[in-house]
């Protein structure tokens, strides 16, 4: 340990870039000549790159350990480069390096990246061995684990942003991985666009932070934070709203009334969108159940262990910023508890593995921002990490499952569907078995891990709240802020929910245990590209799959069998650590390792978050209704799929249609938004279709060409191709041009002075001129026998409301003359803000410059 | 300097005179050998009026100098020129500058 503080300093940890750009070699090497190395050099390569940062990432997480003693946070930081600066309009500078930092909090989601991802790298080269793909998909896989690396060790937004839209860009190369199926390449597109709204949320946040704080890197926010509180106008948005004054009355005034938030709120609600696009939560999850659409591993990686709970890890990050606002952290929770029941609530009536899959981690998700929004930010990071062991071993065993289905059919749809399967666990016992564990957590069996970080979830949202900030808020601006505080119900609001989505999940996943693993196997009946004939009796297939089966017909064809060791090893460390890392933090037996390890990280936060009192002592209370929501959950599908043999799902699709198939329909989600938001969008597009085709196209285009065209055709008669015909105009351009010059001309530019009566004419100069003036207007020239001058400038003064006219004669070297007359006026002294009144004749014109400053000729002798 | 004896309206009116000539010579014939003669005629008057005006402001030399750049860009146009109507007479077997109007259009 010693070794490696002396070679690496806290301040200059260049371990770190190891960790990162070791995957980024992979995917380079892999991409660039994975077709002629072969799939033996490809998958060496890409496993030992994953296994050697897993190494370096273990060896990381253990100085850290070291390092960090007491209260104090140990953070390792490696500088790279400079990457920009911005100077700020107050003449400061925001400097932004390539920086990576790592501490308690991203040390351990490192850990969880790599060694899953390692685990789920493994997997994919015994799943993915025979597709043509294979080195593209190691290659993605490694490309996303350099971004996954950038986005969680970057030491300041702008960088983790970097590997922000690099997660995104892989799982959309992922997703779309079998792009010849239109319905592939459209669920990454989907999840691409998705992400894109949720990314639009995340620069904003950017954006304001940099403005109020000063800074986008960690520690500059964090020095900056206080600016946060400073109130900031929302409405209305100009002075005021114009078509409010059409109602008027207290209507008007009302609506016209300024509202203030604190930044802490903006910058909270932005970063908000931002997570919640890329953790799939209400209204942006509509990507995640469609992006299960790539290969298996991918889902497990990347759509349920990973990516996909960055959200989570960038509100942990910034948990300093975002418990400066109350309402923000309410918006959260509130987000959060929903999505958990939505989610769960559309999985009941889902018939692919996957799919159900998907939508539960989308309820997961659901339950990790629970616990953000309430402050329990290290029991929402906690569920993080056991989520991403018992998700990711639910979803590699669902591809072991899979991977056996296709003995039998060799159709995607039918191979992942629930109807098709049941008494896998005579054919796949360590799938099961491992199958079991990740069940078990996830359901919330007592004492795995899904058991303890939910139970944590669940007791902190009910007990904790977010402080309105002590410093809140006077207001510069001489509006009053509405301030949000916490009202008491939310707690046991967000508790109901979230115990009533615990039941939904146990429910929903025993249903899903008992229809893949137990009963009889239903894929015998299945004929290639075999599909159910209406959706609507999907149900009763659980029960009566095996009555059309006569068991003495004996069975033809392969049989599903166990999966190769590389599929089965992943799925054996994952069910372990689904099943035993809950004792990681178990506060019920007062284990708190978890906890004690990422306090000092949420240490500023969790000023801010208070307990309600007297709490304590529901902690069994509470223990007892997640037992009782497992139990009863599990009962239930218990009761309807095995005692019952489905019969009562049966009966209740045939009581409701229509409720049971707006389930199934995902309650229309995506219908709603095909219909109204890509709707809009499109008539939008049609809209600018339009304009393209009769506006730019026609009218600026076709029209211009064609006014060019003919007066092209009428020019083209003076073309006539004889040299003479050109050379004759040319002298008579000549000659136009010489006699501009022979000819003097009498102007002079006007400075009018209305205040004080003053007014000056300057007479345009020219080559030989000789000027002579008549000033006062007698009829006279002024001067010598009214000879001609040199002068060129005169002045006058006139009394108020005088008129006055004055002649300038201009003589050139060849004798000729041009005379002029200018009329000045001084008006009344000014009320209205009038200026000066001149009556020139035609407007004065300014003589070119060039021609005053030629030299004037010497007297000729 | 001393101008005694010096008037330059003497020489702008040589070179108006050498200038007309050379464009009326331009405009009327359709030889191309003598529309080209023409040519020099404008350019040596134009030399001519920048060496007398040069005469008369002594502080630099800058017409003299123009007046070098001008008669090396004839050589050059000559050079040039002379080719074109040689690559002319081979296309149509003659110097007539009516001739040439197919570059029109």
């Amino acid at each position: 340990m010693q070794a490696i503080e002396a070679l690496f300093p806290a301040q200059n940890y260049t371990l770190l870039a190891f960790i990162v750009l070791l995957p980024l070699l992979g995917a380079a090497v892999n991409g660039i000549f994975g077709k002629r190395l072969g799939k033996e050099a490809v998958s060496l390569l890409a496993l030992s790159v994953m296994f050697v940062s897993f190494a370096l990432a273990v060896i990381t997480f253990l100085a850290l350990g070291h390092a960090q003693e007491g209260e104090e946070a140990a953070r390792f930081v490696w500088k790279g480069w400079e990457w920009f600066r911005l100077t700020r309009s107050d003449g400061g500078t925001v400097m932004l390096d390539v920086a990576f930092s790592v501490d308690a909090l991203n040390g351990t989601m490192a850990l969880v990246v790599t060694g899953v991802g390692f685990l789920i790298h493994l997997y994919s080269v015994s799943y993915m061995a025979e597709d043509p793909g294979f080195h593209r998909f190691l290659t993605y896989l490694n490309l996303f684990i350099f971004s996954m690396l950038v986005l969680i060790l970057g030491d300041s937004l702008p960088v983790l942003f970097v590997g922000w839209e690099g997660v995104g860009l892989c799982s959309y190369l992922l997703i779309g991985f079998w792009f010849e199926d239109d319905k592939n390449a459209a669920a990454g597109k989907k999840a691409f666009v998705t992400n894109r709204i949720g990314d639009f949320g995340l620069l904003v946040a950017m954006g304001l932070l940099l403005y109020y704080t000063g800074g986008l890197d960690w520690s500059s926010i964090d020095n900056g934070s206080k600016n946060l509180l400073t109130s900031v106008q929302v409405w209305p948005l100009g002075t005021h709203v114009p078509a409010a004054s059409l109602i008027g009355g207290s209507f008007e005034h009302w609506i016209n009334m300024p509202r203030y938030v604190s930044a802490a709120t903006l910058v909270g609600l932005a970063l908000f969108l931002g997570c919640a696009g890329k953790s799939a939560q209400l209204p942006l999850y509509v990507w995640l159940p469609d992006a299960m659409a790539g290969p298996t591993p991918v889902s497990a990686l990347i759509h349920a262990a990973t990516m996909v709970t960055a959200g989570v890890y960038l509100l942990c990050r910034l948990s300093f910023v975002m418990v400066l606002s109350p309402a923000a952290m309410a918006v959260v929770a509130v987000t959060g508890a929903l999505t958990a029941m939505f989610a769960a609530s559309i999985a009941f009536a889902q018939h692919d593995i996957k799919k159900v899959l998907a939508y539960s981690t989308v309820s997961q998700l659901g339950y990790m921002f629970l616990g953000v929004g309430v402050g329990a930010f290290s029991a929402g990071f906690f569920h993080v990490l056991t989520h991403a062991f018992f998700k990711a071993c639910m979803f590699l065993g669902a591809g072991s499952v899979i991977h056996a289905m296709h003995a039998r059919i060799h159709d995607t749809d039918a191979s992942q569907d629930m109807r098709n399967m049941g008494g896998l666990r005579k054919y796949m016992p360590i799938t099961f078995w491992t199958f079991t564990a990740a069940w078990a957590a996830i359901v919330g069996f007592p004492l795995t891990s899904g058991f303890f970080s939910k139970d944590e979830i669940l007791l902190k949202a009910y007990t904790s709240f977010i402080k309105v900030p002590a410093t809140s808020l006077s207001d510069g601006a001489g509006g009053s802020m509405e301030v949000f505080a916490w009202p008491s119900w939310l707690g046991t609001a967000l508790y109901a929910i979230g115990i009533l989505t615990a039941l939904m999940t146990a429910f929903y996943m025993t249903r899903l245990y008992i229809g893949t693993f137990f009963g009889e196997f239903k894929g015998w009946k299945i004929v290639k590209n075999f599909k159910e004939p209406t959706h609507e009796h999907g149900h009763d297939d659980h029960g009566h799959g095996h009555a059309h089966h006569d068991p003495s017909v004996p069975l033809e064809g392969p049989t599903p069998h166990e999966s190769p060791w590389q599929m089965w090893v992943p799925l054996a460390v994952l069910g372990f650590l689904a099943a035993f890392a809950g004792w990681l933090n178990a506060p019920l037996f007062h284990i708190e390792t978890m906890h004690h390890w990422l306090e000092p990280v949420f240490a500023k936060a969790s000023a801010s978050v208070e307990l309600i009192e007297g709490a304590e002592h529901l902690e069994y209370v509470f223990l007892g209704a997640a037992i009782a929501a497992f139990a009863g959950g599990s009962g239930i599908a218990y009761w309807i799929y095995v005692l019952q043999k489905g019969k009562p799902a049966q009966s209740f699709v045939e009581a409701m249609p229509g409720v049971h198939a707006l389930v199934f329909d995902k309650w229309r989600v995506d219908e709603l938004y095909e219909e109204y938001v890509i709707g809009a969008v499109d008539s939008l597009a049609e809209f600018f279709a339009w304009a393209d085709k009769w506006i730019v196209d026609f009218l600026l285009a076709r029209v211009t060409a064609f006014l060019v065209s003919t007066s092209g055709t009428a020019l083209r008669f003076i073309q006539t191709g004889r040299v003479q015909t050109y050379a004759a105009v040319m002298v008579l351009g000549l000659g136009a041009v010489g006699w501009f010059f022979v000819t003097p001309r009498a102007e002079a530019t006007l400075d009018s002075n209305d205040e004080s009566g003053v007014y000056s004419l300057t007479a345009a100069e020219g080559l030989g001129y000789s000027y002579r003036w008549d000033l006062n207007n007698d009829g006279k020239w002024d001067g010598d026998k009214g000879s001609f001058g040199s002068k060129t400038q005169q002045s006058l003064n006139l009394a108020v409301k005088e008129n006055r006219t004055v002649r300038l004669e201009v003589k050139n070297a060849f004798g000729r003359t041009a005379v002029r007359s200018f009329n000045f006026a001084r008006p009344a002294p000014d009320r209205s803000g009038f200026t000066s009144q001149l009556e020139a004749g035609p407007a004065p014109v300014r003589r070119a410059q060039d021609l005053r400053q030629l030299p004037k000729p010497q007297e000729m002798k | 300097m001393s101008s005694l004896g010096y008037f330059v309206e003497q020489y702008v009116l040589l070179a108006g005179a050498l200038f007309t000539l050379g464009s009326i010579g331009f405009l009327v014939r359709r030889n191309v050998l003598v529309q080209l003669m023409s040519i020099e005629l404008m350019l040596n008057a134009v030399n001519l009026m920048l060496v007398a005006f040069n005469r008369q402001y002594m502080a630099d030399q800058n017409g003299q100098v123009f007046a070098f750049f001008i008669i090396a860009v004839a050589a050059a146009e000559v050079a040039v020129g002379l080719a074109i109507v040689l690559a002319f007479y081979r296309l149509k077997s003659s110097v007539q500058s009516d001739e040439a109007d197919q570059l029109r259009h």
